[in-house]
């Protein structure tokens, strides 16, 4: 029951996973900071969803997927090449 | 050389490389051939303003992220709404405890990046994403870009771009829930 008070009063689950974002994006004032450390502190779930936010975040800055895995082949850049002469009428 | 010839030595060296990051940013072959298009018609009209101390696919790529900037802005003119009723109830309270399952990875990250299986499954739900989130979200890991950066670019605000992130991150994280992490 307490904890639903504190949840509800102090800090829900929704605002302390949007904090969460702030944190790792180094933006979080040290009131916020504070008030996000407490809830960790005290709720199970946003203390699991942290360590999966951390893993998701080091994650996406060491790789950003696609690049390399795009779907496009040789003659569909040469044709590409082809119109962009034309356009410019090189 | 003339500048027909030095753009004409950049179409050839770096269409395939803007046309990557074009598509993988749009998810969109066609939307992103346009663009590029464009990128190359816009180095050409501004090509007086390029220095040559600068890489020129450095240069060429800025023109881009302007460019996608310029398309999102265009398709989302206002600011976005951003629900989470999927996961919390109305006390902001989280509706399910599928949160909680282990994933068992702390030192095993470095693994997980190598493996395609789990590659394909997280880009998979990367690519389910809305595109009004999925393209500030890559926007922002692209090159690692500061939050303040890409609102501004996106004409969204720094809150909204906070909001956008919590949301994709929290299907992100259910997503792989479901197809990876329950299944490996």
């Amino acid at each position: 029951m307490l904890k639903k008070i504190i949840h509800i009063f102090f800090l829900p689950c929704s605002k302390a996973t949007l904090l969460m974002e702030k944190r790792n994006a180094k933006s979080i004032s040290p009131k916020e900071n504070w008030q996000l450390s407490m809830h960790v502190k005290i709720c199970k779930w946003c203390k699991a969803y942290q360590e999966k936010v951390e893993i998701l975040d080091s994650i996406l800055k060491k790789k950003w997927f696609g690049e390399e895995e795009v779907d496009i082949n040789t003659a569909e850049i040469q044709n590409f090449k082809d119109k962009v002469f034309r356009k410019l009428d090189f | 050389m003339t500048k027909n010839e030095t753009l004409k030595n950049w179409i050839e060296q770096y269409s395939e490389s803007l046309l990557r990051r074009a598509i993988y940013l749009l998810s969109d072959k066609v939307e992103a051939e346009d663009i590029v298009q464009e990128v190359f018609i816009a180095a050409f009209s501004s090509y007086d303003s390029f220095e040559a101390k600068s890489k020129p696919l450095t240069w060429l790529n800025t023109i881009l992220n302007n460019k996608v900037a310029d398309f999102y802005r265009k398709k989302y003119k206002s600011e976005p709404y951003i629900k989470l009723d999927h996961f919390f109830d109305e006390t902001g309270s989280w509706k399910n405890d599928s949160v909680l399952n282990d994933w068992n990875v702390s030192n095993q990250e470095s693994e997980l990046l190598d493996n395609q299986d789990f590659n394909k499954s997280l880009k998979d739900c990367i690519e389910d994403l809305p595109s009004r989130w999925k393209i500030p979200m890559k926007m922002y890991y692209l090159e690692e870009k500061k939050a303040p950066e890409v609102s501004q670019e996106l004409d969204i605000t720094t809150t909204n771009l906070w909001k956008i992130l919590q949301r994709t991150r929290m299907q992100l994280r259910e997503c792989l829930e479901i197809n990876w992490f329950s299944k490996s």
